[in-house]
This record gives C-alpha cells, sequence and structure tokens, in this order.
C-alpha cells in the first residue's frame, strides 16, 4: 500500500487532510427568476390594501393611514410593472404562434428583451416586498477594533479605517472621527505608516448610511507579510467591524434646554403625566392649614414617578420634580436606545467571536486580491480596494445586493410557511 | 383624630431626633414631622438673632408642638414665587389658592388688555394680589400699567398686607413701585388718580357689606345703588359702563358654615389658631343690622337674599350684587367644597343673584333653594327682569359664562365635564375638590374660546 514502511501518525493524519483542504467559495444563490407564488400573493393583498387606503384617504385624511400607505406603495406600483412585463410576454407568445413569419421574427427580437424586463421587474417586486431596515435611513457608526494577535493586525485595522474614511471622502458622505487611538506609544509604524490601532469609530452622518454599510460589518481578514515579519512568513489577522445606528447626539445641556422640543429625550407630553399635590383627604381650603407641599408628577406611559417634598413652597417642590422627571426619563430612553444598540451588536458580531475563522472578507495581498466570503465577489487591484475607490464599492455594492437577496429568501420562506400554516387551518 | 401608635413616638425619636416626637402629635406622620423640623432648623440657620441657634429651634419646635401652625411659627409662607409673612390674626394663604391664583394669572396674561384693573375683596396677607401682580408682571404680554386694590375688614391684615409688599419688595420678589409701598396708605379711591405707570397695589381696610363700598370704589357704579328701586328704572349700568372696567373680581371669602367649624370638617389648627372672622361669616343678622339703618332701601331687599341663602354663602350673594353693580370682566370666588360650589352656582343661575331685580324685588319667595321648579324660576327671572340676568337660561346665552374649576384647574388635557344645574349646563374643569366658581362677561368669554379654537 505504502512505499514507505513506517509513516508518523500525524504525518499522515496531515496528508489525508491535503485531499480534502479544498477552498470552498460559498457563492450566493442568486433569487428564483419567476416569483414564487406565496410572493406573489402577499403583493396582490398589499395592492389591495393600497388601493383601498387611497380611496379611503380620498374623503378623509388620517396620518397613520397615509403613512402605510407610503410604506406599500412602492409594491403597488412594482406589481403594476410586472404584471405589464408579464401581459407583454403573453402577448409576444401569441405572436409566436401567428402565421405570419415576419411577425414571429419580430417577436422573436423582442422576447430576449421582454424577458430580461419581466426579470428586472420580478427582482424589483420582491425588493419591495422586503421589509426595510428599521434603521436603514439613519447615519451610522463604524467601529474598527484589531483581532487578538500581534501589531500587524493592528496595523491592518488602521489602514480599514483609513479605507472607509477616504471611500466616505470620494463618495462625499460627511464623516466624522469620534475615536482613534493608537494601542502603544513607542512611535513604531507599519510599512504605509500605519499606527498600531487600539480602536476607531468614524460616524457616517449621512442619512441612510446604514443601510450603505451594514454590510461591511463583521471579521475582515488579511492575509501578508507583515512589514515586521524577518523570515518572510504571510501572516493572517482579522480586524471587527461594527455597524451600528448613530442616533443623535446626546448632549445634556443642548437637549435639557430646548426639552420642549418633541423630539429631545427629555421632552414629555404633559398630558402623560399625572400630578398629584399629596394632600391628605378632606376639605381642603380654609378648612385645613397642612404644611404639606410634597409633589408627586407620575409619568404614565413609564409608570416613573417622582415626589418632591424639599421645600415648603408647592411651586418649588414642583419645579423640581419636574426637571427630576426629565432627566429620568432622558436616562431612561437613552439606556432603552443603548441597550438596542447593544443587541444589535450582539446580533453582529459577540465579542469572543473575534477569530480568524468566521471572516465576512479577505484581503490577500500577496494575489492582490480581495474576496468577499459571502457574495463571492472577487476584485483585483487591492491598493485601490484600502484606497476607498471604486473597487471597494464595487465589492459593497455586491454584499448589498446579496444582503437584499438573502432578505427575500427570508421571506419567500416566510410566506411559504404562513401559506401552510393557512393551508392547515383550513 | 385616631390614637398615635407608642411605636411611631419611638420611631420618631430614634430615626429623627427626640425632637420629631414633640412634632409628632401635630404632625400625624413621620415624614411631615422630618420634614417640618427639617424647615424650623433651616428657618433657624437662616435668621439672624442674639439669641442662640438651639435654643432659639427649641422653643420654635416647643412653640410649633402646641399646635401653632407652622406659619406662624416661623412667620411666613412660600406663595407662587413670593414669600408672603404669615401672623396670628390673618388666614394662612393656602395651596389652593396658589393654584388658581396662578390659573387666572395665565388667564389675564393671555387675553391682555391693559391696563389690567383687579379688585381682591377679603384679602388677608394680601396674597393674591401680590402673586398675581409678580405673574403679570413676570409675563412679556402685558405692557400697559397694571392696578390692583385690596380690601380687608380686618386692621390686622390691611397692615400685614402693606407689610408683605414691602417685605417682597426687600426680597427683590417684586419691583419697587416709584412711590414706594407706604404711599399705599394714603389710596382713597380712583386708582387712576396715582401716577405710578408700572403699577399700582394698594390695601385698605373697608368693610364691603358697607353701603358706601361700591360708591367709594365706583363711582360710576352709585347711579343704581342710590335709585331707591331699580324697578322704576330697569336701566341697567351696563350702558354707561365705566371707563375704568374691571377686568378681575377676586376673592377668598370666609365660607366655613359655623356648624362645618365646629366639626371635624375644619381641622383643630385651624379652629384654635386662625381668625374666625376669616373663615366663617357672620351671623347675617349682625352683619345687616348695622347697615338697615343707613340705607333701609337696599338692605332691605338685600337682607332678604342673604337671610334665605344658606349661612355660609352670605358673602357670595354679596359678591353677586357687586358684580350686578359693577359688571367686572372676570369673576373669581374661591368656595369651599362641591355642594358650596353648586349652591353658589344655583344662586346665580336660577335665583337669578346679581341681576338688579334679585336684589330689588326678590321675586322668589320661597325660602330654600331646593324648592325651586325651574320653569317657575325662568319665567321669575324672565318675567320680571327682561334680561338683566347674568346668566342666560341656557349654555351660551347670558350676559356671563359660568364655570366651577377643582383644585387643580391647570392642565389643558384636564378632563372637562358638565354639571347641569337647574337643566343648565355648567363647566367643571381640572381634578380635585371644586375650588372657585368662575364667571367671565361674554365678550371676554367668546375671545378666550376663540384664542383656544
Amino acid at each position: 500500500m505504502l512505499a514507505a514502511p513506517w509513516v508518523c501518525r500525524s504525518c499522515m493524519v496531515s496528508l489525508r487532510r491535503v485531499g480534502r483542504a479544498q477552498f470552498i467559495r460559498r457563492f450566493s444563490t442568486e433569487s428564483a427568476p419567476n416569483l414564487p407564488p406565496a410572493l406573489l400573493e402577499r403583493a396582490r393583498k398589499l395592492t389591495v390594501e393600497h388601493d383601498q387606503l387611497t380611496a379611503g384617504l380620498e374623503n378623509d385624511f388620517d396620518p397613520k393611514k397615509a403613512k402605510r400607505m407610503g410604506e406599500i406603495s412602492r409594491v403597488a406600483s412594482a406589481l403594476k410593472e410586472f404584471e405589464k412585463a408579464k401581459a407583454a410576454l403573453g402577448e409576444l407568445h401569441g405572436l409566436l404562434e401567428s402565421d405570419d413569419a415576419e411577425m414571429r421574427e419580430l417577436a422573436k427580437d423582442d422576447l430576449a428583451a421582454t424577458n430580461a424586463q419581466l426579470a428586472e421587474s420580478s427582482h424589483n417586486l420582491s425588493v419591495a416586498l422586503t421589509p426595510k431596515h428599521p434603521f436603514a435611513d439613519m447615519p451610522c457608526l463604524l467601529e474598527i477594533v484589531p483581532g487578538p494577535g500581534g501589531t500587524e493586525g493592528r496595523y491592518f485595522a488602521d489602514s480599514l479605517f483609513h479605507m472607509y474614511k477616504t471611500y466616505c471622502a470620494n463618495k462625499g458622505y460627511r464623516a466624522r472621527v469620534v475615536k482613534y487611538e493608537a494601542s502603544d506609544s513607542d512611535g513604531s509604524t507599519g510599512s504605509e505608516g500605519e499606527i498600531p490601532l487600539q480602536e476607531a469609530v468614524l460616524e457616517v452622518q449621512e442619512q441612510g448610511a446604514y443601510d450603505v454599510f451594514r454590510g461591511e460589518a463583521g471579521m475582515h481578514r488579511v492575509q501578508r507579510v507583515p512589514a515586521t515579519e524577518k523570515s518572510g512568513r504571510t501572516h493572517t489577522s482579522a480586524v471587527a467591524v461594527w455597524v451600528l445606528p448613530s442616533f443623535p447626539e446626546s448632549d445634556v445641556t443642548d437637549f435639557e434646554a430646548d426639552w420642549d422640543k418633541p423630539e429631545s429625550d427629555f421632552y414629555i407630553d404633559p398630558g402623560e403625566v399625572k400630578s398629584e399635590k399629596m394632600r391628605a383627604g378632606g376639605a381642603g381650603g380654609q378648612h385645613v392649614n397642612k404644611t404639606e407641599s410634597a409633589v408627586r408628577l407620575t409619568h404614565i406611559p413609564t409608570g416613573i414617578a417622582v415626589s418632591i417634598q424639599e421645600s415648603r413652597s408647592q411651586q418649588r417642590n414642583r419645579e423640581i420634580a419636574w426637571r427630576l422627571l426629565r432627566s429620568r426619563i432622558a436616562q431612561k430612553r437613552r439606556e432603552e436606545r443603548e441597550e438596542a444598540a447593544r443587541q444589535l451588536r450582539n446580533s453582529v458580531l459577540a465579542s469572543s467571536q473575534i477569530t480568524r475563522g468566521d471572516k465576512i472578507r479577505t484581503y490577500q495581498f500577496q494575489q492582490d486580491r480581495c474576496t468577499d466570503h459571502r457574495s463571492g465577489a472577487n476584485v483585483h487591484n487591492l491598493p485601490d480596494v484600502l484606497r476607498g475607490g471604486e473597487t471597494l464599492g464595487k465589492v459593497m455594492e455586491s454584499v448589498q445586493t446579496w444582503l437584499v437577496n438573502k432578505d427575500i429568501q427570508g421571506l419567500i420562506a416566510d410566506e411559504e410557511a404562513a401559506a401552510v400554516v393557512e393551508k392547515k387551518r383550513k | 383624630m385616631p390614637r398615635l401608635p407608642p411605636s411611631l413616638f419611638w420611631r420618631a425619636s430614634k430615626e429623627i431626633s427626640p425632637l420629631a416626637a414633640r412634632l409628632l402629635p401635630v404632625c400625624r406622620d413621620l415624614q411631615s414631622a422630618a420634614n417640618e423640623l427639617r424647615w424650623i432648623r433651616e428657618h433657624v440657620k437662616s435668621t439672624q438673632s442674639p439669641v442662640p441657634d438651639g435654643l432659639r429651634f427649641w422653643s420654635l419646635v416647643e412653640k410649633r408642638a402646641t399646635g401653632v401652625p407652622l406659619q406662624y411659627v416661623l412667620g411666613n409662607q412660600p406663595f407662587g414665587d413670593l414669600d408672603i409673612l404669615c401672623r396670628r390674626g390673618v388666614l394662612i394663604p393656602r395651596p389652593e389658592t396658589e393654584a388658581y391664583t396662578l390659573h387666572i394669572a395665565n388667564i389675564l396674561t393671555k387675553s391682555s388688555s391693559t391696563p389690567l384693573n383687579i379688585l381682591d375683596l377679603c384679602t388677608g396677607t394680601g396674597c393674591i394680589p401680590l402673586l398675581l401682580l409678580h405673574s403679570l408682571l413676570a409675563s412679556p404680554s402685558v405692557a400697559g400699567p397694571i392696578s390692583l386694590h385690596g380690601v380687608d375688614i380686618s386692621p390686622h391684615a390691611v397692615r400685614l398686607a402693606r407689610e408683605n409688599l414691602a417685605h417682597n419688595i426687600r426680597l427683590g420678589l417684586l419691583p419697587a413701585s416709584i412711590q414706594g409701598p407706604n404711599s399705599s396708605s394714603l389710596g382713597s379711591g380712583n386708582p387712576s388718580q396715582n401716577p405710578n405707570p408700572y403699577y399700582t397695589l394698594k390695601f385698605t381696610e373697608q368693610d364691603i357689606f358697607s353701603p358706601s363700598f361700591l360708591s367709594s370704589h365706583f363711582p360710576s357704579s352709585q347711579q343704581p345703588s342710590t335709585q331707591p328701586s331699580t324697578q322704576s328704572n330697569p336701566q341697567p349700568t351696563s350702558k354707561d359702563m365705566p371707563k375704568n372696567d374691571l377686568d378681575l373680581l377676586i376673592s377668598n371669602p370666609p365660607y366655613i358654615s359655623s356648624s362645618a367649624f365646629t366639626s371635624r370638617t375644619t381641622a383643630r389648627a385651624v379652629r384654635q389658631h386662625e381668625p374666625r372672622l376669616a373663615l366663617v361669616p357672620d351671623p347675617i343678622s349682625s352683619l345687616l343690622t348695622a347697615y338697615s339703618r343707613e340705607s333701609s332701601h337696599s338692605g332691605g331687599s338685600s337682607q332678604k337674599v342673604y337671610e334665605s341663602c344658606h349661612p355660609a354663602d352670605v358673602f357670595y350673594a354679596r359678591l353677586a350684587e357687586i358684580v350686578g353693580m359693577v359688571r367686572p370682566k372676570r369673576v373669581v370666588m374661591e368656595v369651599g367644597g362641591w355642594g358650596q360650589a353648586m349652591r353658589v352656582v344655583r344662586g346665580f343661575v336660577v335665583d337669578g343673584w346679581g341681576s338688579h331685580n334679585s336684589f330689588s324685588t326678590h321675586n322668589m319667595s320661597s325660602g330654600d333653594g331646593s324648592g325651586y321648579e325651574s320653569s317657575e324660576s325662568k319665567s321669575g327671572s324672565g318675567s320680571g327682569s327682561g334680561s338683566d340676568g347674568l346668566l342666560g337660561s341656557g349654555r351660551g346665552q347670558g350676559e356671563y359664562e359660568i364655570e366651577v374649576w377643582r383644585d387643580e384647574p391647570a392642565g389643558e388635557n384636564d378632563a372637562k365635564h358638565w354639571a347641569v344645574v337647574d337643566q343648565r349646563e355648567v363647566a367643571v374643569r381640572g381634578r380635585g375638590l371644586a375650588r372657585v366658581v368662575y364667571l367671565v362677561r361674554r365678550d371676554c368669554w367668546e375671545e378666550d374660546e376663540g384664542r383656544k379654537g
């Protein structure tokens, strides 16, 4: 069987691995060109709702209904588009069977174009059906943190940071460096003058930036020979990128100043507050002369209550109580927001997950290649990628398409499951 | 009063201070005992005296422990943003009064028809006009001169009210009027004589039941009261309304009936330490006999109204009479609760209080207010006086609109509901106990409603 009389066990294991160690490229699967019936059904339902709402809004305006209509109008128009293309295709098929040879010829020419149109409109329809990400319209924060390992990863983190910064500059997005920290101060720099990055946060202040960058979240892997490497070995390091929606900056003093504006954290609708002067029962007025000046405010939606009896003056107590209630509610709102952001961060990437394994993208320097493992996009010209040029844009676009398709797949699965349940019920 | 468990005393002396246990019998619970002890300590620290602080503190706590209201012990009471001096013999300002005073000040600043002319009857410490002045001056929409006048029968009260004006000016809570507060004592009648362009606030000692009261204040309203009977001359005064239109008539009159005063309804501290004069209306006979001789014509007819109404409501009958003569834009009258509020509303709606007719002829022959039939009363006030009644038979009719405010009339979102008094709907605003009967002249009411809409 083997030429050698004896082979070391560990060598044998490694030999066996050679055969299996194939590079598996996880290409994304395109969404099916013909729409699944479940999805089509949903689109029809929404269109009916849309028509009803339009008719209803003509009579009396209701902001809630109008909002809903705006949400589903996308679906309605996409469905119209789709049905038009379908009707055109049917017509062409009819023509193909006609006796006139010239007519058949013409129909054949048109067929390809109409087919493409149908595919596009069906794709558009499925895109319209996928619910928008709740944070899609928001500005975003890009957090870049190097994975465990030496300075190589830290240098690359800096490269990535500059990549996104210049990308924003190229695209004309307003970006602001929130945090940019080097890990040590010995002044060493990478081959291209990078600093060993500890953590960097870049805020992209453009509306809808979250939608653009949400595909960037995950492990970015780099494979290269670092400048510090003396024996020329290729190192593999990882950098984690988090993408979080950026909520309006909550500067306490600013916001407290304009607490009467509804968008402020400190804003409270006075109608939602129950105010009690905690006087004991009885006739009140001239009948009693209690010194109790306690004021109790209860914010009904959250159940936060404040009661103040510091001063003899009820007026003063009320002022203090309102200020306290406002800041407590603002605190609660901020905590809720932070909790939402934290959960989002956890869903993107648990901090324990910063490993070289679950990468989303690889930057291979020796092969001058950048590969996204989700969309399967494979581009060369790595320097342009790291300069945040068009090549990076291409990769990011491919990821966007992949995300939308994934959402569509999820939606189709959901719809089909719902349809099955519906059928069972019947 | 229920007996306090000894454990409470033990806890008070253990957890707060032995002196807190001394305050427990009057404060009734740990929290307020602790609060009052703190306030007394703060007061002692903030005032200068040759007597050592510890001794003063102890003596004040001992004084409070005997049941003297804290406001008399410390000598002051915060009222809105102001600091009102309190002294034995003058009623302590109540938080309810503070609430509706701020509310009416808010209404006045919104309508802001300057110059403002305000009259407070039964002013006591002067807290109402002082707080009104403070709120109106703070509002940017009030530009013109403000003229306020507080009236009280008690010389102590008038003196204290003047002191309060000076006190708040000294504290910087109110701006000094140009002539200084002392000149207010010289004020004898027409406020427009006062050349101060900013504000005038004066307090005078007068009995509002005296027939000379109206003529001294409102020379223009003298006409109807001097005429022997309005029946012979049914022309109402509203035709020749005086130039110095009264914007607000506000009053916190005595409104506790003598039975409620002696019963548990009235707190012991109030009964024992606050002036009965400010709380319980005098028996009608003593109130009026003094004047019946002076002016038999009007006194005689008014007396019937006073006698027919509930003994606690005599002041409202008189206020209604003044309203009928002077026709102020707005009237705010503090009342003691829902029952009294309804009696007063009924007085205006059913008995036709404030119409000249009701005080001159008094065609309601039956004695008790409950016996009226709606049709009877309508025809009574309708036929006898023409359209002279202050309130019409329905909402949106008559010269005045009437409302009842509860303890917290403020918030716009507060429940507004309707009480039906003799088939007439009366708006009830706010939450808590009924506290104020509010009358607003039709033109101002329409203006207010227009602003809301």
